[in-house]
Formats: C-alpha cells, sequence, structure tokens
C-alpha cells in the first residue's frame, strides 16, 4: 500500500526514517567492546601531579584566603592605631605652648629687640 | 563502600531494548565510589550511559565513527571533571551536556580540517549507498539542507525524546531557541518530503 508521508505523529515516517538513520549499533559485544575502548583511555590518563595538584587546590585556595584576609586585618588594625595615634597626637594640646617656649640663651637678645621696636615706634610718633 | 556493595541487590544494568539507564540512588553510589577513584564504578556508569551518551553525540555530529569518537572524548572529560561534580544533580544531564560539547568541538574541529582540506566541500555524512528506500534516500538528502544545529534538534526531540529545555541545556541554547529550530525543522523536511511517498 502506498500513502502520503505524515509526520508529527511519534509513529510517522519521517520519525520512522530518522530512527533508522540514526540508529544505535546493536548487540551487547559492541556495547562491551565500546565500554573496553573508553576504559583503556581513561586507564592511560596520567592524573600525575596534575591531580594531586588538583585534589590540593581547593585546601590550599582556602588557606590562601584565609592568610590574605587575616595579613588584610592586621593591615587594617596597623592602620587603624596609626591613625589613632596622629589624630590624638594633633589633638591633644601640648603641656607648653610651642610659641611662649623660648630658648633660655635668647631671652636677652628677645628683650633687646623688643626695646629696640618699642624705642624706635616711639621716636617715630615723636616721643621722647 | 565497594561497587558490589553499591550495585547489588537493587543496582539493574539496563536492557538492550530499551538502552535507557536507571536512576537514582545506585547511580549516586556509582558516582561517589567513581569520585573516591574506583574505576570499577566508572566503569559501572559508562555501561549505563554509553548508549545515551552515543545518541547524543550521534544527533550532532555527522558519521558513526565521529559519535564513537566523541563518546570516548566526552567520557574522558568527565572522567576528569568528575571532582568537580556534586552527586546531589542528576549525573546524566550533566554527562550528556559534556557529551555534546565534545561533539560540538569534534564537529568545529572537522570544519576546520574540511575547510583547510578542501573548502565549502559539502560532507556526505548521510551517504548510505545501499540504501534503496526512497524515503531514507530522501530523507538523507533532506537532512542536509538544514543547519547542523536543527538536525541535532529534531534528532535528538524526535528521535531521541530529550525535552527542549534538555535539548536547549546540552547544546548551549536557550529552550526557545530549541523549540524554533524543531519547528523550523520539521517545516524543512515536510517541504522537501512533501511528495514522497512511502511504502508501508
Amino acid at each position: 500500500m502506498t500513502t502520503k508521508l505524515t509526520m508529527h505523529n511519534d509513529d510517522d515516517d519521517v520519525t520512522r526514517g530518522l530512527r533508522a538513520l540514526y540508529a544505535a549499533p546493536v548487540g551487547e559485544p559492541y556495547w562491551n567492546e565500546l565500554e573496553a575502548r573508553i576504559m583503556a583511555r581513561i586507564a592511560e590518563v596520567d592524573l600525575g601531579w596534575w591531580a594531586e595538584l588538583d585534589r590540593w587546590a581547593r585546601p590550599a585556595l582556602l588557606a590562601a584566603a584565609v592568610l590574605v584576609l587575616a595579613a588584610g586585618i592586621a593591615m587594617f588594625r596597623a592602620r587603624q592605631v596609626e591613625t589613632q595615634t596622629a589624630y590624638e597626637h594633633i589633638l591633644t594640646p601640648s603641656p607648653v605652648p610651642i610659641e611662649t617656649v623660648i630658648r633660655p640663651t635668647l631671652e636677652g637678645d628677645r628683650e633687646a629687640s623688643l626695646r629696640d621696636v618699642v624705642g624706635h615706634r616711639d621716636r617715630s610718633n615723636g616721643r621722647p | 563502600m565497594t561497587v558490589a556493595s553499591a550495585v547489588q541487590p537493587t543496582f539493574a544494568m539496563p536492557s538492550p531494548s530499551d538502552g535507557q539507564p536507571r536512576r537514582g540512588s545506585d547511580e549516586r553510589a556509582l558516582v561517589v565510589l567513581a569520585q573516591e577513584g574506583s574505576n570499577e564504578a566508572f566503569a559501572a556508569l559508562v555501561q549505563l550511559h554509553q548508549r545515551r551518551a552515543y545518541a547524543v553525540c550521534r544527533a550532532i555530529v555527522l558519521t558513526h565513527e565521529d559519535a564513537e569518537d566523541a563518546v570516548q572524548e566526552g567520557f574522558l572529560h568527565a572522567f576528569r571533571a568528575l571532582d568537580r561534580f556534586l552527586p546531589d544533580q542528576p549525573f546524566g544531564a550533566w554527562l550528556y551536556r559534556i557529551m555534546a560539547n565534545a561533539s560540538l568541538d569534534l564537529v568545529r574541529r572537522r570544519k576546520v580540517r574540511d575547510a583547510d582540506e578542501l573548502s565549502e566541500s559539502s560532507p556526505a555524512p548521510f551517504r548510505d549507498p545501499g540504501e534503496a528506500d526512497e524515503l531514507r534516500r530522501r530523507l538523507t538528502e533532506a537532512l542536509t539542507r538544514l543547519t547542523g544545529r536543527q538536525r541535532s534538534v529534531i534528532v535528538l526531540h524526535d528521535v531521541e525524546g530529550f525535552t527542549h529545555g534538555e535539548i536547549g541545556s546540552m547544546l548551549g541554547i536557550p529552550e526557545g531557541t530549541a523549540r524554533s529550530d524543531l519547528h523550523h525543522a520539521r517545516a524543512t523536511l515536510r517541504r522537501l518530503l512533501k511528495d514522497v511517498r512511502s511504502d508501508i
């Protein structure tokens, strides 16, 4: 019997044709042999030190991350202490104001200079 | 835990007729054992999934030989990446994605090689000199008129029974694109084969 080609049904001609074209090999021997070939290739895989590296990669990364974090915290704290000290140094008033401190050896010179300046001003203003 | 205890008594190999992998705790146990380094457990996973893996690869590559190569490459990739697989995920979906990627890689390599050897020479993937059936011959020709992705989508959907979402995930395309590809593939085949009559 000859019929028109059908599609879209589970069991239509095209789907049947596609199934025939893409049919997987049948028979256990074929699959057993393919499995053997796959496992032979896997047996050849020399994971070696790469596998060890991969095995240790995660713990190593974790340890590195913890170290970086600890170093970061330590640096932050050190900086914080430094900043705090600098602020305290600026904000805490010195026991003796700097501008009033005069070296004792210069005290006489200061008096002389002061007298000279005052005397000069008086003379300029016409005072005796 | 040993492979034997993981497999027995509930573990059952797929029958040759259905070729569908069993899923569940047995498979998870095998995956865990394989992750712990048991090649025997991995071999059991190969045995469970190789038919379906072949079907996925065959839908993407052009020849049976390429599908075999892609299956082997895929299992090799899976073996290397096994440490990164989370056993709570469905192993099949993960594996078939790897298979699809291995197949797509192979197709890309073939394209480069073919371009180097003979530019623009169309491969003859479906030529079967012995086939006499008119539908088969015309279908073979019609399939070459589809894009590689459309062909993969229609085979994965209509022949292998994967859903649009699964196909999208395997081929790295949105589900909607898979749906659209399927629609266009069917429309193209219908147009090209409308005058074909098949003896049933």
